[in-house]
């Protein structure tokens, strides 16, 4: 009676995909629902009016996707000039391309080890957030207890605490623990204020998942945690891959927590080593700008790739 | 984590099994009692709600009684009991109002903006994606759903040295097509902080709204065709209605988040500064601890922080039950 025999089985009235389905994130679109309503869209198109109010249309949304890209593509093209060129002419196109910018982050601002210790905290933020979040969401969603439900609220209501708040306690307390200037007070900072928006993506993924296959591992002689690490993960895999995301941009893009508890390089990150750029003498704008670009490229490529994960952590996250 | 859960399945049957009468005499099953459950489902949690309760509930709490004491390193290493000294300090401190005040202009307006153009282009781009069938429609919704990202795949801080960069006098390219030298952060400051905050989190909304709008059925606009509707009042009495809870959520949240959270994008741009014009509640708090060093004082601060946290996060609650029923 193995379980991989019985996973289809069961799952076949609840259709072949274990996900939040009824949410409406329809498969792998990452815009929702657009395939559906598209194929089967039976309204009556009338041309002649319909065809002007569709440029029209078409122009509005093409001027918004323009305003939308232009800084960041004005900050890579701007990034790849020489500082002088970039006072000399703002507008002009490029027309000697120069990786100058990014090598005097490597030189003059230890973007080498700030990469590292960036990576470092992402990741950290990431193990903690779905091992921890991914234990108490499905604690959440399949064993309620007494006064779980008020500790759900209560864990929701501290989402929406202000970072800049808990600053103030976690340095002096960060302090005590003799962990200032250590990743380990940075990755803890951001990951107590990720964790409960990780749980609170998470729960729905776990409600979604059809009891009866880890019923069928606990009569198999699975324990809960084993039903939860063998089972429940496998199948709420796309949940974690989109926590995991959320926690990794968590980590990547917070500055709040380096600034606050690191001041030596051998502690700092992307983020706070951008503030070194604009000094009260001067500002290095032209490393100032590929830094920017330099920070931003892994989300970009991260979010890109992993897009329909995004967005539907974006709707659990918020809205519904 | 995909991967080495995809090695797993044999061990299931096999090991697991062998495992199994332990198992079964030990721990409790979805069948078993109901005590055991409860102590199951609190043991899953309970590795969160420690590590909460160390760096979450702990300090607020240590924070609350800080707010009771004076504490400024640089004075005076030692801590003694202030009563309501920082409270007091708070209610007549000009500098706090007038960041209170600058918290609320922004959130109001960069709220406003996010939510306006956001429902907008997802009205719009809902329209086209549904009126242009198939490939078409799927390859542009696509194209845009990529282009609106960026911003939101944008870190805070990168966005913020763009928009710096952008509207800088000197180098500029705002002043450059307009053909004037304003120094947008130093002479518009608040608005300037706006529009960059606009143009990173607008794109969220839009993702929400469409999603939204796409959920509707599309029965509903054929019927509203059919009774001769034009495409505002097909907006306006039937899509509006239909979104509005999701449309007041979304707000909700967005308003709670430009409240509590916003601090990259100011301390980028203007620093708080020109003077204190856009020193928002955030870095206020974090100036008052890190920059004059006085902990009794921030702490007092944080503590209202917290107060009007928890007390934005119920309503949200509350707005989002109300919305779902």
């Amino acid at each position: 009676m193995s379980l991989a025999v019985s996973l289809p089985r069961s799952r076949g009235s609840a259709g072949t995909n274990p996900l939040p389905r009824s949410r409406g994130s329809a498969g792998t679109d990452p815009l929702p629902r657009t395939r559906g309503s598209a194929g089967t869209n039976p309204l009556p198109r009338s041309r002649g009016r319909a065809g002007w109010g569709r440029l029209v249309v078409i122009a509005v949304l093409i001027a918004a996707a323009l305003v939308t890209i232009a800084p960041f593509l004005w900050l890579v093209v701007s990034s790849l000039k020489t500082e002088t060129d970039i006072f000399a002419s703002p507008l002009a196109l490029l027309k000697a391309p120069t990786l100058d910018n990014y090598a005097s982050l490597f030189k003059q601002f230890h973007f080498a080890i700030a990469t590292l210790n960036s990576v470092v905290i992402s990741l950290g933020v990431v193990m903690i957030s779905v091992a921890l979040g991914g234990l108490a969401a499905y604690g959440f969603s399949r064993y309620p207890f007494t006064g779980s439900r008020m500790l759900l609220t209560g864990l929701l209501i501290t989402r929406m605490v202000t970072p800049a708040a808990l600053v103030v306690p976690l340095y002096l307390i960060m302090n005590a623990l003799g962990l200032l200037n250590t990743l380990i007070s940075i990755i803890l900072g951001i990951a107590v204020l990720n964790l409960p928006f990780v749980i609170w993506v998470l729960r729905p993924f776990f409600d979604a998942l059809p009891r009866e296959i880890e019923e069928a591992g606990l009569v198999d002689g699975l324990s809960p945690f084993g039903v939860f690490l063998r089972i429940a993960v496998r199948l709420a895999a796309p949940g974690l891959v989109t926590v995991a995301l959320l926690s990794f941009i968590a980590g990547w893009t917070d500055l709040l927590f380096p600034m606050s508890f690191a001041t030596t390089p051998e502690a700092t990150p992307l983020t706070s080593g951008l503030l070194q750029m604009q000094t009260g003498y001067k500002i290095y704008w032209g490393s100032l700008m590929a830094g920017g670009v330099y920070l931003t490229l892994p989300t970009l490529i991260l979010s890109f790739a992993l897009q329909k994960y995004l967005i539907r952590g974006m709707r659990l996250g918020y809205g519904r | 984590m995909r991967q080495a859960v995809r090695d797993l399945p044999p061990p299931i049957a096999g090991e697991g099994r062998a495992g199994g009468k332990v198992a079964r005499r030990f721990l409790p099953t979805l069948r078993e009692g109901r005590r055991a459950r409860r102590l199951t489902g609190l043991g899953l949690t309970l590795p969160a709600l420690i590590f909460v309760f160390a760096f979450m509930v702990y300090p607020v709490a240590s924070l609350a009684i800080l707010s009771f004491q004076e504490y400024a390193p640089l004075r005076s290493t030692v801590t003694s009991f202030a009563g309501l000294a920082n409270y007091a300090w708070l209610v007549g401190s000009d500098l706090v109002h007038q960041s209170i005040w600058v918290t609320v202009v922004f959130t109001a307006a960069s709220v406003a903006i996010e939510m306006g153009v956001g429902l907008a282009i997802a009205v719009l781009l809902a329209k086209l994606v549904v009126e242009l069938r198939g490939q078409a429609g799927r390859l542009l919704t696509r194209l845009l759903g990529g282009v609106f990202i960026l911003p939101f795949a944008t870190p805070a801080i990168a966005g913020a040295i763009a928009w710096k960069t952008l509207l800088n006098p000197q180098f500029g390219p705002v002043d450059a097509i307009l053909h004037t030298d304003i120094a947008w952060f130093a002479q518009f400051p608040l608005a300037s902080v706006i529009v960059a905050d606009a143009w990173k989190m607008t794109p969220f909304v839009l993702f929400l709204m469409f999603a939204a709008i796409l959920s509707i059925e599309p029965e509903q606009y054929e019927a509203a065709r059919l009774d001769g509707a034009n495409g505002w009042q097909e907006f306006r009495y039937l899509t509006l209605p239909l979104i509005l809870p999701v449309v007041a959520v979304t707000a909700a949240f967005r308003a709670v988040d430009a409240f509590t959270k916003i601090f990259d994008t100011v301390f980028v741009t203007t620093g708080g500064g020109p003077a204190t014009d856009t020193q928002v509640f955030p870095l206020l708090i974090w100036r008052t601890t890190f920059d004059y060093l006085n902990f009794g004082h921030a702490s007092a601060l944080a503590v209202v922080a917290i107060i009007v946290s928890a007390l934005l996060g119920a309503s949200l609650l509350a707005i989002r039950r109300a919305s779902s029923t």
